[in-house]
């Protein structure tokens, strides 16, 4: 295989999990929330996928019971959060940690006897006829899995709810000033609790693309830290869903060409690599590539008063 | 509001109960701990200790007890904990457990401190060696002998002493059938990325290796499903028989039996006959073996080639890893 197709097209598998994760998390983030517990839904979402498929036989509905798992965690957090009035660091926080160990318990329990864990069937890459002949760019972009496909298609589509819906334009007023948005009519409480469980269904897809698309099998803890990678991202992405997109590019990028550096033996320290994707987030946050502004609201705790 | 507050006054409440379950037993007889540096639930390192440590309580009738800690931090509070429970012997599962063990032996002289893959002894504190390099050297010789590529490759968790070791038996076993292999190695600075162990593998499968290795526990099972969607391309297990995860792609595993050695330790510490030293073990005392996978065959005379070189590093002629 030619070496750029390789290397594009571990950039996108890479990509593809943060990519889902992120896109949910802007959503929440619009609304105001900023929600640590994405690292925990992500891995709620594998734990899910993994179980749903080896229950059902079925792949796809292992998809659809790891988004239900990455919905339940975050709306644990939402619970916490945004109806009982804590931080919502703290709060996003506990709740990963809490996924961490009830995945890890209820992971034992499925494996227990078991030499081999979950083996799990996997989403075979499909090639899109015609697309997937372009030189270079085709085989790595159009010969993925669909769940590949499908992030491709929510981008824009979550660009549109955010920026050309009511809707949309009532979430980000809640991000923007609570007390504005509510002297408007907008239940900030409400909205921003259906934000935070979309962003959960997301994450809880980008689980699931772990297991189903990729290892076909559960490990405990094996989203390490992918959930904060995409809150980065939504910062590199500057709060906007097409601009997140290309973040988990380059965030995909990054990691390929570390592990690409590593097979070939080049004698820089593989750390040096895994360090790009942050400095990236940094020369983001700095302003360098223009202004960055985040949600006027993020992370604010609502007052008794603002949602009603 | 008020309902709401009342709600998680409750949670509270459960947690705190949760919290308490466990604690508050009267010390009894002979105790046994282990602390796990990742999950018992990884098919290889982790799971070999737990079930060493279970091993222990039904051959010997005692108290035993396990915990998973993964920072340093962690791992110093988890050896002081049992240490000052007066467990009469705690087995610190790796060599990061080598230091803390070396500070808590000071405040808590009694307990007896195991190091799996540790260093040296100091006070109580007595490291086991495996010499693992004399079972990834067997298995180095099987992938030296089977690539058709000539490249073979190695997927480490993090580049810990031991395993950087078992690294260098393997590219060596594999240097003495095919003295031009190429190998490759990559870390991944995590051992539960699975997702990174099979990007790991892919990167090097594109480069033409298709013969692999590893010591990376629960992140090598992507290895096993890279292994699987790739043509030709097999995997040599780590530390446990690995065979099951890819039943077609495996030749063979080289394992470390740690119940075997831990149950050794065990029954001399409760017996009374321990003192403190290096605990080696290899493939003289069983503890270290190459097993290979009857399903996947391999030649006749390349399974002689292997057992001879064994029976040659059981009697000491042959150095899988000469000293530098």
């Amino acid at each position: 295989m030619d070496p750029i197709v390789g290397f594009l097209a571990a950039a996108i598998r890479i990509g593809t999990p943060l990519a889902w994760a992120a896109l949910g998390e802007v959503v929440a983030e619009r609304a105001g929330v900023i929600n640590l517990s994405v690292e925990g839904a992500m891995l709620a979402g594998a734990l899910g996928g993994a179980l749903g498929a080896v229950a059902t036989g079925d792949p796809w509905l292992g998809v659809v019971i790891g988004a239900l798992a990455g919905a339940a965690i975050s709306a644990a957090f939402a619970l916490v959060a945004i109806w009982g009035r804590t931080d919502q660091i703290i709060a996003g926080t506990a709740v990963t940690l809490a996924s961490v160990g009830l995945t890890g318990l209820i992971y034992r329990q499925a494996a227990a006897g078991s030499t081999t864990g979950l083996d799990v069937q996997t989403l075979e890459p499909v090639a899109i006829p015609g697309l997937s002949a372009i030189p270079v760019v085709g085989p790595a972009l159009f010969d993925q899995p669909v769940l590949t496909y499908l992030v491709m298609a929510a981008a824009p589509l979550v660009w549109w709810l955010l920026f050309r819906t009511t809707w949309g334009l009532r979430l980000r007023a809640g991000g923007e000033s609570a007390e504005a948005a509510r002297a408007a009519g907008v239940d900030v409480r409400l909205t921003q609790t259906v934000a935070v469980v979309i962003g959960g269904v997301l994450a809880g897809v980008a689980g699931a693309t772990l297991v189903l698309a990729q290892v076909g099998s559960f490990a405990e803890r094996m989203t390490a830290g992918r959930g904060f990678i995409a809150i980065a991202i939504v910062v590199l992405g500057r709060w906007h869903p097409l601009g997140v997109m290309v973040a988990a590019g380059a965030f995909g990028a990054a990691t390929a060409l570390q592990f690409a550096f590593q097979a070939l033996g080049l004698e820089v320290p593989y750390q040096f690599f895994l360090m790009l994707p942050y400095l990236l987030a940094l020369v983001a946050l700095t302003g360098v590539v223009g202004r960055v502004r985040a949600p006027a609201g993020l992370g604010r705790r609502l007052e008794p008063a603002d949602g009603g | 509001m008020r309902r709401s507050r009342r709600w998680f006054g409750w949670v509270g409440i459960l947690a705190a109960g949760v919290g308490c379950g466990g604690g508050a037993k009267p010390p009894a007889g002979f105790r046994v701990a282990l602390i796990t540096p990742g999950s018992i639930a990884d098919a290889a390192w982790n799971a070999g200790a737990y079930a060493g440590l279970q091993w222990i309580k039904d051959s010997l009738g005692v108290e035993v007890s396990h915990q998973e800690a993964r920072t340093p931090g962690a791992q110093e509070e988890a050896l002081r904990t049992y240490a000052a429970q007066g467990y009469d012997l705690v087995f610190g599962h790796g060599f990061e457990f080598q230091q803390p063990a070396e500070r808590v032996t000071g405040e808590h002289p009694k307990t007896v401190i195991v190091v799996t893959s540790g260093e040296r002894v100091q006070g109580n504190v007595a490291p086991l060696v495996f010499r693992i390099e004399e079972g990834t050297f067997l298995a180095g010789m099987m992938a030296g002998a089977l690539s058709k590529t000539g490249k073979i490759g190695f997927v480490g968790g993090i580049e810990l002493p031991p395993i950087k070791k078992g690294y260098e038996g393997w590219v060596n076993g594999a240097r003495r059938m095919n003295p031009s292999i190429d190998s490759k190695v990559a870390y991944l600075n995590t051992f539960d990325d699975a997702s990174a162990g099979r990007e790991a593998a892919l990167a090097m499968i594109r480069l033409g290796v298709d013969m692999f290795h590893h010591n990376a526990d629960e992140a090598a099972k992507g290895l096993f499903q890279a292994a699987k969607e790739s043509p030709n391309v097999f995997v040599f297990g780590a530390n446990a028989d690995q065979s099951e995860l890819a039943p077609d792609r495996v030749y063979g595993s080289a394992i470390i039996d740690l119940p075997r050695a831990f149950l050794a330790v065990a029954r001399e510490v409760k017996g009374g006959t321990f003192v403190p030293k290096v605990e080696s073990f290899g493939l003289a005392g069983g503890v270290i073996r190459y097993v290979s996978n009857p399903r996947v065959a391999v030649a006749p005379d390349l399974e002689a080639k292997v057992t001879a070189a064994r029976d040659s590093i059981v009697a000491g002629t042959l150095l899988p890893v000469p000293p530098s």
